[in-house]
């Protein structure tokens, strides 16, 4: 039975993207222009995913009280995992999506062509629909190859940023371009090696762990790169066995800015805090996916361009799932 | 990994910064005491990670509280999607000049273009184009102007 995919918005932008999502899924859609008829089918039907126009506060707000009522917010007919809250400004302009209960997707809209963002991001929800969202292949066009690279050392991700970046260079990616993808690695390996780690309490074990000590990364520790170029999109996944990664923090980092505000120096924590937000901002997308105490793969796509102010305006998404 | 080139000119200490500034990196070690001014070129900085953000105004910091002046000249264009990111990376420092990214309409090549800031602003985000050295085609500036010109308006 095909699964159903449920667009609220009046936008034919919208529309497009969502056809284009649903071709790739594999899923049907159904388009409603309120949050009320879309609460009514959830509560009725069975809807595996939801991507929601919430341009406003209002609109928000109009479909939080409507799943609240429909069917509560924190039901078994539906979760966060489930919701792609679809977006005009960047993400730091929307707190209230951010601090939401149903928060589990971001969309930037800036299709450019939607039917092509569409088609990109259906691998993301097709993914999503799985049992676990685990895996790089099932998020890059079919039969392209994966490289994994497994650090067995800390001090080896310099080497293995270094080689992404020349990879991408041979691959007829501006060099400038290849900076900010490898920039991107070097954030999510460094999050792998010294942020993942946590002990039996939960407690972080490394995070005031100065970043330039070498770490064995073997057992529990071990943190392996998954590398996959599809010719347009290039994604990288970094990932570590503590499944420690915490949706609320998680998104007070990506969401922060310091454009106005000064950044303070923290010495109590041995990072930065500003490694995702500053993917994210340069045009990078990011997939999160983490089993509780088991697993979290983070995974950045860019899509190749020929110059850099089109890179750095792409199509861009925040995906989480979190599995408990 | 970066290195540092310092020189003594009459009052001011030039620092030439090459590499990638990440998690190595210790200006302490590298640069040492703040001196009373100093001028910081960051030509060759091709990548600086969060790490390394972080390092860098700890030390700059440091550095203007103490007192010290501090210029930042022919900032890569590395450098300068941090001044544009982070309102206090330059730390109270001036910058006097960046690279600006233009890219060849014909045969896709990179290039940059040195300019003043002050010479920035009164372009009011109207770039010129550049002659391609490789091709001799029409290279025009390859970024999004409120954002890379974003720091001449604070």
């Amino acid at each position: 039975m095909s699964r159903t995919l449920l667009l609220i918005s009046r936008r034919p932008e919208d529309q497009a993207f969502a056809q284009a999502v649903a071709v790739t899924a594999e899923m049907s859609l159904r388009v409603v222009a309120e949050p009320r008829e879309a609460a009514a089918l959830i509560a009725q039907e069975d809807i595996s995913a939801i991507l929601a126009d919430t341009s406003t506060a209002e609109q928000y707000q109009a479909l939080e009280v409507a799943i609240q009522e429909a069917v509560g917010l924190f039901s078994d007919r539906i979760n966060a995992n489930a919701f792609h809250f679809l977006r005009s400004d960047d993400l730091e302009k929307v707190q209230y999506l951010v601090q939401s209960p149903l928060f589990g997707h971001f969309i930037l809209r800036n299709y450019g062509d939607p039917a092509a963002a569409g088609e990109n991001y259906g691998r993301v929800v097709r993914a999503t629909l799985a049992e676990r969202a685990f895996g790089l292949a099932g998020l890059i066009r079919d039969g392209t190859k994966v490289q994994v690279v497994k650090l067995s050392n800390s001090n080896q991700t310099q080497q293995a940023v270094e080689a992404v970046k020349n990879y991408l260079i041979a691959a007829k990616f501006q060099t400038r371009l290849a900076t900010v993808v490898a920039n991107a690695v070097d954030e999510l390996l460094m999050n792998a090696i010294f942020d993942a780690p946590i002990d039996s309490l939960g407690k972080a074990i490394l995070s005031a762990t100065p970043r330039s000590t070498p770490i064995d990364l073997a057992h529990q520790h071990e943190v392996e790169m998954h590398v996959a170029y599809d010719g347009k999109y290039v994604a990288v996944t970094a990932c570590d066995l503590f499944g420690s990664l915490d949706k609320v923090k998680l998104m007070s980092h990506i969401s922060k800015i310091y454009t106005e505000e000064e950044y303070k120096v923290r010495t109590s924590v041995a990072g930065a805090g500003i490694g995702l937000a500053t993917v994210f901002r340069s045009g990078g997308s990011f997939f999160f996916v983490s089993e509780s105490r088991v697993r979290t793969e983070v995974t950045v796509f860019f899509q190749r361009t020929d110059n850099f102010r089109e890179f750095k305006d792409q199509f861009r998404f925040i995906s989480t799932q979190f599995y408990f | 990994m970066v290195n540092v080139v310092k020189e003594q000119k009459g009052n001011a200490l030039h620092v030439r910064l090459s590499g990638s500034i990440e998690e190595s990196v210790n200006f302490d070690q590298l640069i040492g005491p703040a001196p009373a001014e100093m001028i910081i070129n960051c030509k060759e900085v091709p990548r600086i990670n969060s790490v390394g953000v972080k390092a860098w105004i700890k030390y700059f910091q440091a550095a203007q509280s103490k007192g010290s002046k501090l210029t930042f000249i022919e900032c890569s264009t590395a450098i300068v999607e941090q001044i544009n990111l982070i309102s206090n990376f330059t730390c109270g420092g001036r910058i006097e000049s960046i690279y600006v990214p233009f890219s060849c309409t014909g045969c896709k090549s990179e290039l940059v273009g040195l300019f003043k800031a002050e010479d920035l602003k009164k372009l009011n985000n109207q770039i010129p184009d550049l002659k391609c050295t490789k091709c001799g085609g029409k290279a025009i500036f390859d970024d999004i102007p409120e954002e890379y010109f974003a720091f001449l308006g604070r």
